[in-house]
């Protein structure tokens, strides 16, 4: 009894997660013209909208543009300095690591405004693209070393050695060994850092100027206005998209990298 | 000696491998520098303390700062009372991976959608007051968007998988035997949590509650569209002097009253975190 009862609660609140996603999508397959709950039909004519419409498909290939950029320079710069710390002293590594995920220790409003008046004080960045990309490396700087460095930490260097006691050349070891050793932890980086720069909102909102756009910006601007259903039809998508990469790294790496490697550091990544 | 990775870098190499990382910190760290210029000068760009001594006078300041501390505190609780039971019950569990799945999906999805979400559920014609009224529980509309309790509820949906995932972790890592030991040497279900099982997850929940509260009290989007612009924290009220107002400077003092009052109470959290990591020997 007792144990029904824990389950069962354990459940509820459980549910009460994805709840909320649930709810979006029911209202995007809706006909009606405003948000309603529940739907009063099936249509999928706000997906049609959303497609056909000029404005969301800019702002989905920017998003997307942005998030690649920066998801892929982040990575390499910690992949780099990876490369460059392991051999370092660990008090020079010590204050290295926490420099770098010295961002995840300051509230997110204060890092919009910290980025906002910096972007704006240089001639070339304000109000542009570039401008927007650098301050989402600046935040995926942390998320992209995280898991990179985890996977140098585990390298066991007698492989390196044997190879080398074989023959082989440092170029060989790197291609052949370490490489492949750490990929997981670079592929996580990569996706953790794209979908960190592809759902930033808070600090992204601090760069808005005209002619600037992200799909979390125009999302955010309708909700302000009046909601029409076209962004319950985009957040369904990105519902979607999200539980697709989450079930994709089910089969292949396993969730158990969110809770193991760095568990509570990488929690410090989103919102 | 050979480096793990099996490359033989030079000093000066390590140094240039290092530079791409080192220069973005910079940025990063001369930005937070920015803003704390920025709060020292008036608007004429002098030295003024002006606005530090309106902080400590100014009673909408002091109110602000206050309402933040405490919805980023509730918030910060409730996250942790909801949170570990979630975290035990999925730590026990034999299909693990799916119970994951509902965990992290909704944690990988954007804020501002699942805030929306809480538009649709909470508003006047929304999802719960339909069913109130259906039920014939309520006649008019009970109002939760756009109070602080909306912001608090939506907080707590953004929030929660960090704290989860926080705690989850230091239980799946927690040596089985130990639990097991208490119950041998006589104590029951609920006294070896107490004793054995809680003390050990207490630093996941520690680094939990560091992380809730820094992106609780940092928050703006959940704010601004649950709880709306009447009850302002000190994050909205940032982003209303940048872009209603045009107050840089003002928005950099009230900055650094967000970061100062979130350090103050996430570092000692964090410290004690360590601390009971290392007695643990985590």
């Amino acid at each position: 009894m007792r144990r029904t009862l824990w389950t069962t609660l354990n459940w509820t609140l459980l549910l009460f997660l994805p709840l909320p996603l649930a709810v979006v999508a029911a209202v995007s397959i809706s006909p009606s013209r405003f948000i309603s709950f529940p739907p009063t039909g099936f249509s999928l004519v706000w997906y049609q909208q959303f497609f056909a419409s000029p404005q969301w498909m800019t702002a989905l290939g920017i998003s997307t543009g942005i998030a690649i950029a920066a998801s892929l320079i982040s990575t390499t710069a910690a992949v780099m300095a990876a490369l460059g710390l392991e051999r370092a002293r660990a008090s020079t590594r010590g204050i290295m690591e926490t420099l770098i995920l010295a961002p995840l220790i300051f509230p997110h409003a204060a890092i919009g405004v910290a980025i906002f008046g910096f972007l704006a004080s240089t001639y070339y960045l304000r109000g542009t693209y570039w401008g927007v990309c650098l301050a989402h490396v600046l935040l995926c700087v942390p998320f992209a070393y995280r898991p990179v460095a985890a996977a140098f930490h585990k390298l066991d260097r007698s492989l390196a050695e044997a190879a080398m006691n074989m023959g082989a050349r440092p170029t060989m070891i790197l291609q052949r060994i370490t490489l492949p050793m750490v990929a997981p932890g670079i592929v996580s980086a990569l996706l953790f850092t794209f979908i960190v720069s592809f759902d930033e909102i808070t600090v992204t909102l601090f760069l808005t100027a005209p002619g600037i756009t992200t799909l979390p910006l125009t999302i955010y601007s309708r909700l302000e206005q009046n909601a029409d259903p076209v962004v319950a039809a985009v957040s369904t998508l990105l519902v979607l998209l999200t539980l697709g990469l989450v079930l994709l790294l089910q089969q292949t790496i396993g969730l158990e990298l969110f809770v193991n490697t760095e568990g509570d550091d990488t929690a410090r990544s989103k919102s | 000696m050979i480096a793990p990775s099996g490359l033989s870098a030079s000093p000066l190499a390590r140094l240039l491998l290092v530079t791409p990382k080192a220069l973005l910190v910079a940025i990063f760290l001369f930005a937070i520098g920015t803003v704390v210029v920025g709060s020292v000068r008036d608007n004429d760009g002098n030295f003024s303390l002006a606005l530090y001594d309106e902080l400590v006078r100014s009673n909408t300041i002091q109110i602000l700062t206050w309402r933040t501390v405490k919805v980023a505190g509730l918030t910060t609780l409730i996250c942790a009372l909801i949170g570990y039971p979630i975290a035990a019950f999925i730590a026990n569990a034999r299909r693990r991976n799916l119970l994951l799945v509902l965990v992290i999906s909704p944690w990988l999805t954007s804020v501002i959608v699942r805030t929306f979400g809480w538009i649709v559920i909470l508003g006047n014609r929304g999802l719960l007051n339909n069913l109130l009224r259906s039920l014939g529980i309520t006649d008019g509309p009970v109002r939760i968007l756009f109070t602080p309790t909306g912001t608090i509820l939506g907080l707590v949906h953004v929030l929660a998988p960090f704290m989860i995932i926080s705690i989850l972790a230091t239980l799946v890592r927690l040596d089985r035997r130990l639990a097991e030991a208490g119950m041998s040497l006589g104590a029951g279900p609920f006294e070896t949590f107490l004793r054995v099982t809680f003390p050990l997850s207490l630093p996941g929940v520690l680094s939990g509650c560091s992380i809730v509260y820094l992106l609780a009290s940092g928050a703006i989007v959940t704010p601004i569209l649950l709880g709306g612009l009447r009850d302002a924290m000190l994050g909205t009220q940032i982003f209303q002097e940048i872009f209603a107002l045009y107050n840089f400077h003002r928005a950099s003092a009230l900055a650094m009253v967000l970061l100062v009052t979130s350090l103050v109470v996430v570092i000692p959290i964090q410290w004690l975190d360590g601390r009971l990591r290392k007695l643990s020997g985590a």
